[in-house]
C-alpha cells in the first residue's frame, strides 16, 4: 500500500463465493464505491478487473479522482481474507459425562468433530479414529479434578493418545482439565511437529471460553475470515455504541459473534463461536441433516429428492439459484442458523442485540423481506431488534486491518455503506392466545397508520431505508418486549424489509404434520415478502 | 482481455489433473507390503487388510525397542491364528497389539511410487499417469478396460458377461439393481454422470450386506463424475472418455478419480469460450460465452450476474455466470 492510497480493494475468498469490493477515499471519508461476487473458481484479477471497469464507466470523473482509471489492477493495494475449510477434531476422554462438554467446546470453534469416550469405545476403534487421515488434531479432556468415573480411565486413555501422537507427529494434541496430568507420557514433545498444548477443562456447567479461545487459535490462521469478523463486529459495536450480533452462513460453516462497547450491561467485549456443522451445505447430509432442511421446506417433502438437491448444492453452490433454488437455500440456511443457535446456548441469556447482521453469500440470493423472514424465524428473541445485510462482505476484510485504531476509523466511515438495512423486527413474547393481542399504531414522517395485532402471525409495515417512526403497542395482556408491560413506544428505523411485526410464538413451535407445517411457512412467506394479510 | 468478455469471470474446472496422489487407507492391524520409494507395478498387493480386527495383550521385551506402529509377531495365550500384529499403545508393562486371523490383499490398481507409509493410516502412491475427477466414488480401488458410451443407459437386463473385467461408462444415471448386478457379473467399475441420493443408499446398502458375509468382494468401484441429478455429460468429459474408450484405466476413491497412464494420449482440448450450463432451464446444455451483462433478474425475483451464451443453433440466452461452468 503506498503512503496515502486513495483506493484500495477488499477482497473476501470464501470456500464458494469470492467477493471483491472497491472502496475509495470521497471527501475526506473513505466509501464503498462498488462490490461484485463470483462464484469460487472464477479468476480473483478478473473479477477486479471488471468491479474496477464498472466503478470507472459509472462515474469516470470519481475514477480519474481515485486514480483507478491509470492504476493496473495488480497494482491496487488490498486487504484480503480467506475462510478455511474447518479441519477435523478427534475428541476423546474418559466417560461420556465429560465428552459432552468437550465436544460443544470444539463444535463452536472451528472444528469439525469426531468424538469417543473410553466408557463407549473399546482402545482398538479410539485407535482407528485418532489415526484416521482425515483427523487434523486431537482434544483429550477430562474434568478439574477428574470425576470419579473417568479416573480410572485417564492413564490408558492417555497412553492411547500419546502413541497416536507419536506415531503422528503432525497431530496437534490439546489436553485439557485433569488429562494435562497424562503429558508425561508424551515425553520430549519439544522438537514435535504438531504442538502439545494444555488447556482449562470444560465441564457441564461452566463457560468454556478459555479451552474455545485455544481451539480457535489452533484451528484457523489469524488471517482466516472467520476470525476478522470478531474483531470487525467488536469494532462496529464500538463505532455504534450498540449492542451488535453477526451471524455468518458460509458453505462449510457458520458464525455468531456478540459484541457489545463498554458501558453496556455486562461485561464489555466479545463472544466468537465458528460452527462448522452449521454450514449451508453438509458435506455428506445425512437424514438429521436432511429432515432440519425439510423443515423448512415447503418445494418437497420427498427426503431423497432434497438430499440431492444438497448434494447438488454441495458441489455447485452457485448453481440453481433462481426460482425454486431460492426457496432451497433459504430452508438450508435457516437449518444452519438453527444449528448455529443450538451450540451457542449462551447467546440465549444475554439482552438481545440492538443490530444484527446476517453475512454470507446464501442471503445474496433472496429478496431482503425473504432474508428478514428467514432470520427471524429461527432468532427468537423477545424485543426490537434492527437487522442489517453485510452485502458486499465487507466485515471481514476490514476485522483483518491489523491496527485496532485504523480499523474503526475505517468502520466509522463504511458503517452506512457497508450494512443494507433489512428493517425493524419487533417480538414480543408471552402473548395471549385469541383472536386479538391488541393494537399497533405507526407514526413518523411517512404519516400515522393503525393496525390490529393479531396472534400467532407476522406482518410487514412498510418503511423505507432511512424512514424513522415510532411504534405504539397496546397490548391487550402483559407481554415481554425487553421489559415486561403493556404499552409500549419503540423507536424503529425502515430497510428493504420494512417494519416486522413478529406475533409470534417465542421459540416458535412448527406442527410435526408437514402438510400443515408447509401450510404455515406458505401463509407467513406471503405475507412478509408479499405483504399479503391474511 | 476485456473486461466484459472475460472468460475467466465464469468457474474453471479442470479436465485433467496431474500429478494424482492415491491414497489408500488402513486401520490398525493391516500389515503394509510396501515402504516409501518402492515402485509399485498394476496388481501388486501393497497392504493385507485385516477382517477380524481385534486388540490383544502381550509382553515385548524392551530389548526389541517397540514403537506404536511397529510390527509384532509371537503367539498368544487362546488365540490360535493370530502370530502378527501391529503394536498400537503400550499401558501397564504389555503392550496393545492389533491383529487378526482373516486378511484380504489390498492390490494397486495403478503402477506408481509409493510416497508414504503410514501403518494404521495410510499408503499414498503418485499414480503414473493422469487422472479425470469425479465427485464421489463408490466402493473400492478398481482396474479394467473402459467400455460403453456415456450417452447410452445402461439396464440391468442389458449386461451381459462380455463386459466382464470392464468399467463401463453409462449414461446420465444408473440404477442400484443395475450396479448391483454388474458386480455380480464380473464389471470392475461404473462410471456414470450422476446418481441419484436413493439409488447411492440402496447400492451402499447391498455392498454392505456382501461384505458382511466376510467373502472377499471382487474389485469393483462407481465413480460419479458429476452429481446427483440427470445430466448430460459434459462434452469435454465425453470426448476424453470416448479418447480413453478400449484403454485400460483405474478407479480409485481418495481422491474419486479416474487414472489412466497413456503418456502418448493426446487429451482433446475443449475451446477457450466453451461453457456448460448446470442448472435451470438449461441444465446440461453447452454453449459459447459471449459477454458478462451485469446483474440480471431471474426466476423468484432474485438479481444475479449474467452473461449471455450462445447455443450451436445460433440461438442466445442470460444465464448466471452460477449456473456456469468451463474445463481448462
Amino acid at each position: 500500500m503506498s503512503s496515502e492510497p486513495r483506493a484500495f480493494l477488499a477482497v473476501d475468498t470464501g470456500a464458494a463465493t469470492i467477493a471483491a469490493s472497491l472502496i475509495g477515499r470521497v471527501a475526506g471519508r473513505w466509501r464503498l464505491i462498488g462490490a461484485l461476487s463470483l462464484p469460487a473458481g472464477a479468476d480473483p484479477g478478473a473479477l477486479a478487473a471488471l468491479l474496477v471497469a464498472r466503478a470507472s464507466a459509472a462515474d469516470p470523473g470519481l475514477a480519474a479522482a481515485l486514480g483507478i482509471d491509470r492504476t493496473p489492477i495488480v497494482d491496487l493495494p488490498r486487504v484480503e481474507v480467506a475462510s478455511h475449510p474447518p479441519r477435523l477434531l478427534a475428541v476423546v476422554a474418559g466417560s461420556e459425562r465429560a465428552l459432552a462438554p468437550l465436544v460443544a467446546a470444539a463444535s463452536r470453534s472451528g472444528w469439525r468433530v469426531v468424538s469417543a469416550s473410553a466408557e463407549t469405545t473399546d482402545p482398538l476403534e479410539m485407535s482407528t479414529r485418532l489415526l484416521d487421515a482425515g483427523v487434523d488434531a486431537i482434544l483429550a479432556g477430562a474434568g478439574d479434578p477428574p470425576a470419579a468415573d473417568e479416573r480410572r480411565a485417564l492413564g490408558e486413555l492417555g497412553a492411547l493418545v500419546a502413541a497416536a501422537a507419536h506415531r503422528r507427529p503432525e497431530l496437534s494434541v490439546i489436553l485439557a482439565g485433569g488429562m494435562a496430568g497424562q503429558l508425561h507420557a508424551f515425553g520430549d514433545v519439544s522438537d514435535r511437529l504438531g504442538r502439545v498444548l494444555v488447556g482449562t477443562a470444560a465441564q457441564a456447567g461452566r463457560d468454556p471460553a478459555e479451552l474455545c479461545e485455544l481451539l480457535v487459535d489452533v484451528a484457523l490462521p489469524v488471517d482466516d475470515a472467520r476470525r476478522a469478523l470478531g474483531a470487525a463486529t467488536a469494532a462496529l459495536a464500538e463505532v455504534l455504541d450498540r449492542r451488535v450480533d453477526v451471524v455468518e452462513i458460509g458453505f462449510d460453516g457458520g458464525t455468531r459473534v456478540g459484541a457489545w462497547p463498554s458501558g453496556q450491561p455486562g461485561t464489555p467485549g466479545l463472544d466468537l463461536a465458528i460452527v462448522p456443522s452449521a454450514g449451508l451445505a453438509p458435506p455428506d447430509p445425512d437424514d438429521q441433516a436432511v429432515d432440519r432442511i425439510a423443515t423448512w421446506t415447503t418445494w418437497t417433502s420427498d427426503r431423497h429428492r432434497l438430499r440431492d438437491r444438497m448434494r447438488e448444492l454441495r458441489i455447485a453452490p452457485w448453481a440453481d439459484a433462481t426460482g425454486e433454488g431460492i426457496g432451497v437455500r433459504l430452508a438450508a440456511a435457516r437449518a444452519a442458523l438453527s444449528c448455529l443457535v443450538r451450540w451457542t446456548p449462551a447467546w440465549a441469556d444475554r439482552p438481545a442485540a440492538d443490530l444484527v447482521v446476517a453475512s454470507g453469500g446464501v442471503w445474496a440470493v433472496a429478496p431482503a423481506s425473504a432474508v428478514a423472514l428467514a432470520l427471524v424465524d429461527v432468532l427468537r428473541r423477545a424485543g426490537a431488534t434492527q437487522f442489517a445485510i453485510d452485502h458486499a462482505r465487507l466485515m471481514a476484510p476490514l476485522g483483518a486491518i491489523p491496527d485496532a485504531g485504523e480499523r474503526r476509523a475505517m468502520l466509522a466511515d463504511l458503517a452506512d455503506d457497508l450494512l443494507a438495512p433489512v428493517g425493524t423486527v419487533v417480538m414480543p413474547a408471552g402473548l395471549g392466545h385469541g383472536r386479538n393481542a391488541g393494537a399497533l399504531e405507526v407514526h413518523g414522517t411517512y404519516g400515522r397508520h393503525a393496525h390490529e395485532l393479531r396472534p400467532g402471525g407476522i406482518e410487514r409495515f412498510d418503511l423505507p431505508p432511512g424512514a424513522t417512526a415510532i411504534a405504539e403497542f397496546r397490548f391487550r395482556d402483559t407481554v415481554r418486549l425487553g421489559g415486561r408491560g403493556r404499552h409500549f413506544a419503540i423507536d424503529v428505523t425502515g430497510g428493504l424489509g420494512g417494519l416486522l411485526v413478529d406475533l409470534r410464538d417465542v421459540p416458535l413451535r412448527l406442527p410435526d404434520r408437514a402438510d400443515l407445517r408447509g401450510e404455515l411457512l406458505e401463509a407467513w412467506q406471503a405475507a412478509v415478502v408479499f405483504g399479503r394479510r391474511g | 482481455m476485456n473486461a466484459a468478455t472475460d472468460i475467466r469471470l465464469v468457474r474453471a474446472r479442470p479436465l485433467v489433473v496431474a500429478p494424482v496422489d492415491v491414497r489408500f487407507g488402513l486401520a490398525p492391524g493391516d500389515r503394509p507390503l510396501v515402504a516409501a520409494g518402492e515402485s509399485v507395478v498394476v496388481g501388486a498387493p501393497i497392504a493385507e487388510r485385516v477382517r477380524d480386527p481385534s486388540l490383544e495383550e502381550v509382553h515385548v521385551p524392551d530389548t526389541l525397542e517397540p514403537q506404536p506402529g511397529g510390527r509384532w509377531s509371537g503367539s498368544i495365550d487362546g488365540r490360535v491364528g493370530m502370530d502378527e500384529g501391529e503394536l498400537v499403545f503400550a499401558w501397564r508393562n504389555r503392550w496393545r497389539v492389533a491383529g487378526g486371523t482373516l486378511s484380504d490383499p489390498i492390490e494397486s490398481p495403478l503402477a506408481g511410487i509409493v510416497r508414504d507409509v503410514r501403518p494404521g493410516t495410510s499408503i499414498t502412491v503418485r499414480a503414473a499417469g493422469r487422472g479425470l475427477r469425479g465427485v464421489v466414488a463408490l466402493g473400492g480401488p478398481t482396474r479394467g478396460r473402459l467400455q460403453g458410451s456415456p450417452d447410452s443407459e445402461l439396464r440391468a437386463g442389458g449386461l451381459d458377461v462380455n463386459s466382464a473385467g470392464a468399467i463401463l461408462v453409462v449414461g446420465s444415471r444408473v440404477d442400484a439393481e443395475t450396479l448391483t448386478r454388474a458386480r455380480a457379473m464380473g464389471v470392475r467399475g461404473v462410471v456414470v454422470t450422476g446418481l441419484s441420493s436413493k439409488e447411492r443408499r440402496d447400492y451402499l446398502a447391498s455392498e454392505a450386506r456382501q461384505r458382511s458375509a466376510l467373502h472377499r468382494l471382487p474389485p469393483f468401484a462407481v465413480l460419479v463424475l458429476d452429481g446427483a441429478v440427470r445430466r448430460p455429460l459434459a462434452g469435454a468429459v465425453m470426448a476424453l472418455l470416448g479418447t480413453l474408450s478400449g484403454h485400460e484405466v483405474a478407479i480409485v476413491t481418495d481422491p474419486p478419480m479416474l487414472v489412466f497412464d497413456l503418456p502418448g494420449l493426446v487429451v482433446p482440448t475443449p475451446p477457450v469460450d466453451l461453457v456448460r450450463i448446470r442448472g435451470e432451464a438449461y441444465a446440461g446444455r453447452e454453449g459459447r460465452f459471449v459477454e458478462a451483462v451485469g446483474p440480471r433478474r431471474f426466476p423468484g425475483g432474485v438479481h444475479l450476474e449474467a452473461c449471455l451464451v450462445r447455443f450451436s443453433d445460433g440461438s442466445t440466452a442470460a444465464v448466471p455466470i452460477g449456473d456456469l461452468e468451463r474445463f481448462v
